[in-house]
Formats: C-alpha cells, structure tokens, sequence
C-alpha cells in the first residue's frame, strides 16, 4: 500500500477545514450571539423592535446587558403570556442554550451588568442579611407575600442562585436594586446560602402548609383538628342514644 | 386442690386490703362522695361533650408542656447555638431563641413535642370557644348558672392570655412583633399608658424582664388559675347538675342519660385518646411556627406576613382596620391603638361577663332553668350571637388581609378598605337574617333549618300572633 503524497494530505486538509467552516456557518449553535439573533428576531422583535430599540411601552434592550436578559428569560417572565400581561415568574420558554444565545445577543447589543458568579456563602451571615432586607417582602419561609401596592412578592424557593443575584442586582419589578456598596458579592453569596437553608428545612417537622404562618396554622386547628374531634364527640353521642 | 389454696390466699388479701379501704375511709369519709360521683349521670347528646375536648387539651397542655419546660431556657441573655440547624449554627442569640431551636432540631423529640403543644393549644382555645357557644344559643347561662358561665368567660381569658404568653416566649422574630403590639398598646392607654407599658416590660421595649416574666405567668399563674377554675367550674356542674335538651321523660328536676361509671368514664377516656391522637398525629404530621424560618427577634426588623395565632387574630383585625384617628378627651391624647385595642376587647369580654343578666332584659325571662332552649326559642338572642360570631369572624378574617390579597390577586390596601366597611355592615345583614330564619323556626318547631320554606319565614310573624291569641 503507497503512502499519501504530502500534496494529498494538504488536499484533504484543506477540504477538512472548509467543511468545518461550513459546517459552523451553516449552524448558528456555535455562534451564540448569531443564533439568539435568530431566536430574537422570531420571538422578541415584534415588542422590543428589530435591533432591540424599543417600541411603544416596550423597553429599548440596548444597554440593558446579559444579566437582565439572562434573568428575564430563565425565570419565564420574558417572553410575556399576552402582549398586555404582567410580567410573571413561569416556565421558561427556551432551554438552557436558547437563553445563552439571546443573552449573549443582547449583550452585544451593548453596555450594562454581565450575569453575575454566585459563589459559596455563608448561610449565618445569610440569615440576618436575609431577614433584614428580603423578608419583609418576601416572607421569612421564602414563600413570597402580597405587596402593599398590589401584586406580590413572588416565591424564592424555586430559584436558582444566578436568579436571585440577578434580581438583588437589577430590582425587577416592584423590588429596589442593591448597588455591591449596599450588598457585598459575598453577602449576596451568603443571601443565596441561606435561601438554601431555607430550602432544605422548610418541611421540617412536616406539611410546611404554605409556610405562611398562623393564618393556615389557626385553619388546620379548626377545621381538621377540632373537625376531627366534634366527629369523635358526635360519633359517641350517637353510640350513647 | 392447690385452685382452693389459691382462693383462700385470694380471699385472705381481699379480706386485708377491705380491711385497709374501711380504716383509710374511717379518716377520709370518701365512699360517700366517691359513690356519688359514679352515680352522676351525664347527658348523651354530643355538644355535651365540648367542654370535654377544651378540659383533655388543657391536660395535653400540661404534658407537653412539662416535657418543654425541662429543655426550654426562657432567658434574654445571649448564648452561642451549637446545634445541627445550619442556618444558625455557631450563632449568638438569646437563651431562650436558642434553645426553642434546640427543641426543634436538637432534642430527641423536641419538635414533636413543641409542635403537638401549639396544636393543642390552638386546639383548647377553639373547643372553649364552641363550648361557650352551645351554652349562648341554648340559654345554658340562664339561672342558676350564671356563676359557671362568669367563670367560663374569665377561663376564656386566661386561656387566650396564656396562649399569647406561651406564643411569645421563644423570641423569634413573628411573636416579637406581636409583643411589640402588646407594648404600643399598653403604651396607648390614656394617662397610665407609659407606665402600664414599663411595668409590664420593665422597661423600654424590648428590655431582658419580659421573656422570663411572660414565662412565669405561662408555666406557673396562668395554667394554676386555669386549673384551679376548671375545677370550680365542674365542683360548681356536679353541685348544680348537668342542664338537658326537652325530650320524653325529661324535666326540670332530672337528668336522662348515661352514668359516670362505668359507661360515661370509657366514652369520656375514648375522647381523651382521641385527643392524644389528634393533637400528636397533627404534631408529627404538619408544620406548626417554624421559629428557625421565622429568625430571631430584632428590634429593626419585620417579615410579612405577620399574623398572631388565631385567638389573637380578631384584635389583629381590628387594629389593622381601624383608621389612624387619635381624639383627645378632657385634654388628654387617646392615641389610635386604644380604641381597637383595648376599648374593643374591654367591651367584649364586659358585655360577655354580664350576658345572663341582659338575656334576661331581652327576653323578660328571670325563671331558674335546667332545661336547655332551642336556639331557635329566643330569635333576639340568635340575632346577637350571630352578629357577634360573624363580627368577630370578619375581624379575624381582617387581620389576614395581607394574605387574602395574595390568594386573590388585589392590592393590599383594597382588601382593607373593604373589610371596614363589610366588618360594620355584613353582621347586621346577618343578625337580621338569623334573626328571621329564628322566629320561621319557632312558629314551626318540627321543621328543620333546611326544610324552611320561604313562605313559612314571611309569615311566621302572622302564626306567631295567632298562636299567642289561640294560647291567651
């Protein structure tokens, strides 16, 4: 069997690298910000415009940077239910990959925060932080409480760290943002832990009964405690005549 | 052989211990009373049964409440939590935070224990609630009953001041603010207010005094008052003999029903495992004041939301509705919190203590009874009852507005507007519909509240004129 002459060899790698070439332009995945150009112009130009300058009552996106996309996408606020509809935390309606591509589309839109690293905390220091400035919105259990104003707090036992560095950062909604001089990196860190403590104990010593305190627990005790009992007494009186 | 050893041996014992029994009585003098007391018969008809559940609480209570005490620090001081709750490990805290913590993760059947004596609390407040109610709509506080009924108000009392102290005592974040209420109202009364406020706290609020103050009138006053009731309360039944329900063969001098012993004691031991089974299935089974959420109490700082138990929840209303108006009467300041929180538990618990005596305004009706009404014998009494069950259910309701506004999706400040105004005027709607529905039920008294027709409640006040002209 004869060895390939070099000038073979250079053929077929040449022909190797046009095809991977090729092959990446003619797939949009292997350049994110392409394929959440893509994904943008099917599932969000129509409020937010073509190059993401805004329109009517929807926000311009230039300057808004990946954080704010990132948390928008990932904790199903954005793309809304209904042109008209609230903002509300759902499903995601893209995977994880499609939220990476359109983020990084509309950070290369330009400007604003990036999405920020969440790293170990300290859930103590996370306690206090915690109970000082997110409890009194959002629940000491994390289940979330009505806001005077209308609407409500929503639940932070389902998120995801990057989510809630997000929000303390940008303050979506009703919520006030908190500059890195108001809240440290490691005390956002140490916030997120302590949701997690949270997490973990929040059906310690049982049915956590929506974590709201004594409005269900002074349900419970009526209706299926003494319930139960005033079935017991009405099933002896029975027994008895 | 040895079957007729044994009987002898047998009999021998029983010879000796008769023997033993009838010198203990020759001091004691107790056969008597004893033999009385299994012969007292009770009534069969369940609701009789109610108070019953409030006294077996009460007994949970103190089991549970005893094993808490070994474990329980109730102290302001501050020490490190060494315990498994990571949330709070290697934090300092108050005695008494930390070691209700301790009971919730660290003590082998701590939270078991904590979490079976809330239920039961809540439990024995709800039970003398719906006991009081049976004795209210059947004229059981009639004479010559008025003194248990007195006492079964100020039991009510107790009970609810003990729950709010017990509630209190693990310094968490939730009961804080609750206590910091407690403070602002006692501080709101005219004139002795701040000193009302720094004889309770010793102190400006929150202080060290009150955790163990509130502890000592949780383990030691409260509950020896409250024991000490119960008992005049059933000395002053047996004395007085049970009331029953009009029936065939039952008057005013006799009670139909079941003896003490021994049918009534296994039905009375069945409701007392009942209890124990209630209160612990729910002790094991759901989550009751998760005070290691709820964090340790901080003067600057509130979670939402922030309910009391229930008990406390009426008050919680009214101070929620109630607009921020203060007034000044002969020069001095009555600041807002005195009207919903002390003037309107004031006036309730007064007009509960005296109720015997307007009953008998009402319904000109001063006879000793020991035959229960109807509810449906005095409509104006229905019509008060009403008004004031759903009055102070609306009040209730109030004071979770925060979290109805959640469950429906409006805004906060909605929901409040609006029970003000349908905590005044849906419990005249009310009291004028039972009011109705009373007096249709009396002119028909083998119809039952379901059957009524609409005729028969437009025109019961015809029948009941013609039956008093047929009866005069």
């Amino acid at each position: 069997m004869r060895r390939p002459t070099p000038a073979v060899c250079l053929a077929l790698a040449a022909f190797a690298l046009t095809a991977v070439a090729g092959l990446a332009a003619a797939n949009p995945a292997h350049d994110p910000v392409e394929r959440g150009r893509q994904l943008y112009g099917a599932s969000c130009a129509g409020c937010h415009g073509q190059s993401g300058e805004g329109f009517m009552t929807s926000p311009s996106l230039r300057g808004v940077g990946a954080a704010s996309a990132d948390f928008q996408l990932s904790t199903g606020r954005m793309p809304l239910s209904a042109p008209d509809a609230r903002p509300h935390p759902r499903e995601p309606a893209f995977d994880h990959q499609d939220i990476a591509a359109l983020t990084a589309f509309v950070a290369s839109l330009g400007g604003g925060p990036q999405v920020p690293a969440v790293g170990p905390g300290d859930p103590r220091k996370g306690r206090t932080l915690y109970l000082a400035s997110c409890a009194s919105c959002h629940s000491a259990s994390g289940v979330g409480a009505a806001l005077p104003g209308g609407g409500a707090a929503p639940s932070l036992l389902n998120t995801k760290p990057t989510q809630v560095a997000e929000a303390v950062r940008l303050g979506p909604g009703a919520m006030p943002a908190f500059d890195t001089k108001t809240l440290t990196e490691a005390e956002v860190n140490s916030i997120i832990a302590y949701i997690g403590t949270v997490r973990d104990e929040f059906r310690h010593g049982g049915a956590a009964i929506g974590g709201a305190g004594p409005v269900p627990e002074g349900l419970v005790a009526w209706v299926i405690g003494l319930g139960v009992l005033i079935l017991v007494i009405l099933f002896l009186g029975r027994r008895a005549s | 052989m040895i079957a007729r050893w044994v009987r002898r041996k047998l009999e021998e014992k029983l010879r000796v211990s008769r023997w033993g029994l009838r010198k203990l009585d020759e001091r004691l003098r107790i056969a008597s009373v004893v033999r009385e007391a299994v012969a007292k018969v009770f009534p069969d008809h369940w609701s009789f049964m109610l108070g019953e559940i409030a006294l077996y609480a009460f007994v949970s209570l103190l089991l549970t409440g005893t094993f808490l005490a070994f474990f329980f620090d109730p102290s302001s001081g501050e020490r490190i939590y060494a315990g498994d709750y990571a949330g709070l490990h290697n934090s300092r805290v108050s005695a008494a935070y930390a070691s209700a913590v301790e009971l919730s993760f660290d003590v082998r059947g701590g939270l078991l224990v904590r979490q079976t004596h809330h239920w039961a609390a809540l439990i024995f407040v709800a039970a003398i609630v719906t006991h009081m109610l049976r004795n209210f709509f059947t004229g059981a506080f009639r004479r010559p009953r008025e003194l248990n009924w007195i006492i079964g108000v100020t039991l009510l009392v107790l009970a609810i001041a003990n729950g709010f102290a017990g509630y209190s005592l693990p310094d968490d974040l939730l009961s804080g603010t609750g206590l910091r209420i407690a403070n602002s109202i006692a501080l709101s009364m005219p004139i002795v207010g701040t000193w009302a406020a720094f004889l309770l706290f010793g102190g400006e609020f929150p202080g060290e005094s009150i955790i163990p103050r509130l502890y000592i009138l949780h383990v030691l006053l409260l509950p020896g008052l409250i024991a000490a009731l119960i008992g005049a309360h059933m000395g002053i039944l047996i004395r007085q003999k049970h009331t029953h329900f009009a029936g065939p063969g039952r008057n005013d001098h006799n009670v139909v029903g079941s003896k003490m012993w021994p049918t009534y004691a296994f039905r009375s031991f069945a409701l007392l495992s009942a209890l124990f089974a209630v209160t612990f299935a729910l002790g094991g089974l759901v989550q009751i004041n998760p005070v290691w959420l709820w964090g340790p109490f901080d003067p600057g700082t509130a979670s939402a939301p922030a309910q009391p138990d229930w008990f406390m929840g009426w008050l919680e209303g009214a101070l929620r509705l109630y607009p921020p108006i203060e007034f000044t009467v002969f020069g001095y300041l009555v600041p807002a919190p005195f009207v919903p929180g002390v003037l309107l538990p004031g006036l309730t618990f007064a007009i509960m203590y005296v109720w015997p005596w307007l009953d008998r305004l009402i319904t000109k009706d001063r006879a000793a009874h020991h035959l229960l009404d109807r509810p449906r014998h005095s409509p104006a009494r229905m019509a008060v009852g009403v008004w004031a069950l759903s009055f102070y259910g609306l009040l209730l309701l109030a004071g979770s507005d925060d979290v109805l506004a959640d469950l429906m999706g409006l805004p906060v400040l909605t929901v409040m507007k609006t029970m003000r105004i349908v905590v005044i005027v849906v419990p005249f709607l009310f009291a004028a519909a039972a009011y109705a529905l009373a007096r249709a039920l009396r002119a028909n008294p083998e119809q039952r509240l379901s059957g009524l027709r609409w005729k028969q409640i437009r025109k019961s006040d015809v029948v009941e004129e013609e039956t008093r002209h047929g009866g005069s």
